[in-house]
């Protein structure tokens, strides 16, 4: 009688698939909101956590993630060189200035998204998951091809919204095509808490009453913003400042820390602070 | 409620989708886009054939494209003869915009420039680039300057347009734009005053 065949161990199975990277879309439907500033600044607080990270841009036709990152003199070869096999993963891949584990994969300027063949965009994406822990896609805006080519590698998602009414409505839409798989969590980009305690703009509540996700993080809206990305040095490469450590923040709870939730400091005048030293207001 | 994709079906008649409204009388008109369709449920034919039936009762129809350069872009600008471009005074943003440039130069479409979101304070620490600068590195024709405001976030959410209140900051800057839409010469208001006087100065003359 034969012996019965070994059946293969977990462990067996385990051991040549080294531990897997986490692949995470930063999606959000509508444009303008900052997908690519957090996919950017994200990748830079990943990665002083000493983490290996890969950054894929995958708005083809429209590129930007080298510009936030001021890689742009550095790209030789973009995301369709690599799927048309035309130039190795590694070739492709350009090594960031500050931050020697964050890489980019940058998208092609001169094409279409319909030039993506989801295939073997997801074979790619696995690719890259092999050699680093963390793959951030950056996605385009909108709910078309490049959406589609964005998400199909990913496993996790992270949602982009502003608070305004019509990104919300955009990314409610998101949230509804991208499903539970993938566990979308939200950052709340660009609030104002001024105009929030003036009643003029949504809170975070407001925002996350509709939504309804694990709240990830909240950026406030600061010129510091917008000048670091327009010189290509991402402010999460800053030791000071609010700002830099809301993206430290995130990073943290990406990474499964248990960190405090997020706030934004709210510049009070001194009235308000005397009223609500008072219990004066909430 | 009807949509455009189901005027661009047969479904009803463009005057039936057509939400007047009433704050401006008979002069606006709203035809919303499907929510639940994608963007490959029309065609570039079909749309332009909607913006063409449009035209023949309004004097401008105002197409509101989506992100990006996919099917829904090409479908905004099928049946179009002009296009504004919006950008904002970001190297990111900038670049897009010129790549959309180079895309609507190709079908012979004439731009014009808004450069939204300019923060005057920003320019004059050289944090932000000017509007001659955006102007010069896009080489299009300047339609506006808005400067980023409260009141529009504010409005917005609540869905009142700016251009309805009249005391609002900006409901000037909003005015002359469609002035200039309609051939009127207009000059431009100044964003570069200098100091808090200068600005003082420009807020009162605002306009």
């Amino acid at each position: 009688m034969h012996e019965p065949v070994a059946q293969p161990t977990t462990e067996v199975l385990a051991a040549p698939t080294a531990p897997r990277g986490r692949a995470i879309v930063v999606t959000s439907g509508k444009g303008g909101v900052g997908k690519t500033t957090t996919t950017a600044n994200i990748g830079h607080a990943l990665a002083r956590r000493g983490a290996t990270v890969a950054l894929v841009d995958a708005d083809i036709g429209l590129r930007n993630l080298d510009l936030v990152l001021g890689l742009e003199q550095r790209v030789r070869y973009h995301v369709l060189d690599v799927l048309e096999e035309k130039i190795s993963l590694d070739d492709a891949l350009v090594r960031d200035k500050h931050s020697p584990t964050l890489c980019l994969l940058a998208a092609a300027q001169a094409r279409e998204k319909d030039d993506v063949d989801e295939t073997k965009m997801k074979a790619l994406i696995d690719q890259l998951r092999e050699r680093f822990d963390y793959v951030i896609i950056d996605s385009p805006a909108g709910i078309e091809q490049g959406f589609k080519n964005a998400v199909i590698g990913a496993s996790e998602a992270i949602v982009v919204c502003t608070p305004e009414v019509s990104a919300v409505r955009d990314v409610d839409r998101v949230i509804g095509l991208l499903g539970n798989a993938f566990r979308p969590q939200l950052i709340v980009n660009r609030l104002r808490p001024a105009l929030v305690k003036k009643g003029k703009m949504l809170s975070v509540e407001d925002v996350n009453a509709i939504l309804r996700l694990p709240l990830l993080g909240v950026i406030g809206d600061e010129p510091e913003i917008i000048i670091t990305t327009n010189r290509g040095m991402p402010i999460a490469l800053q030791d000071e400042g609010a700002t830099a450590a809301a993206y430290r923040a995130i990073a943290a709870r990406i990474a499964g820390e248990d960190v405090a939730a997020p706030t934004v400091e709210v510049k009070d005048s001194f009235m308000d602070r005397l009223g609500s030293f008072f219990g004066g207001r909430r | 409620m009807f949509d455009l994709v189901e005027v661009v079906e047969g479904r009803c008649q463009l005057r039936q989708a057509l939400i007047k409204d009433k704050r401006f009388g008979d002069c606006l008109s709203i035809l919303p886009a499907a929510q639940t369709r994608d963007k490959d449920a029309v065609t570039p034919e079909q749309f332009s054939s909607v913006v063409a039936q449009a035209a023949e009762q309004c004097d401008f129809v105002l197409v509101d494209c989506p992100a990006g350069i996919e099917g829904g872009f090409r479908n905004a600008i099928a049946g179009v003869g002009e296009a504004i471009v919006v950008t904002t005074p970001e190297v990111s943003a900038i670049r897009d915009a010129d790549r959309v440039i180079g895309k609507l130069v190709e079908r012979a479409l004439p731009i014009r420039l808004i450069i939204n979101r300019l923060r005057p304070e920003m320019v004059r620490t050289q944090d932000m680039l000017s509007v001659d600068d955006v102007c010069e590195i896009l080489s299009a024709e300047l339609l506006g300057v808005i400067p980023d405001d409260e009141e529009i976030i504010d409005m917005t959410n609540r869905g009142e347009p700016i251009a309805l209140n009249p005391s609002m900051r900006l409901a000037t800057i909003y005015d002359k734009i469609a002035r200039r839409l309609e051939g009127e010469l207009v000059p431009f208001t100044s964003f570069d005053s200098p100091g808090f006087f200068g600005r003082l100065f420009g807020a009162l003359k605002a306009g």
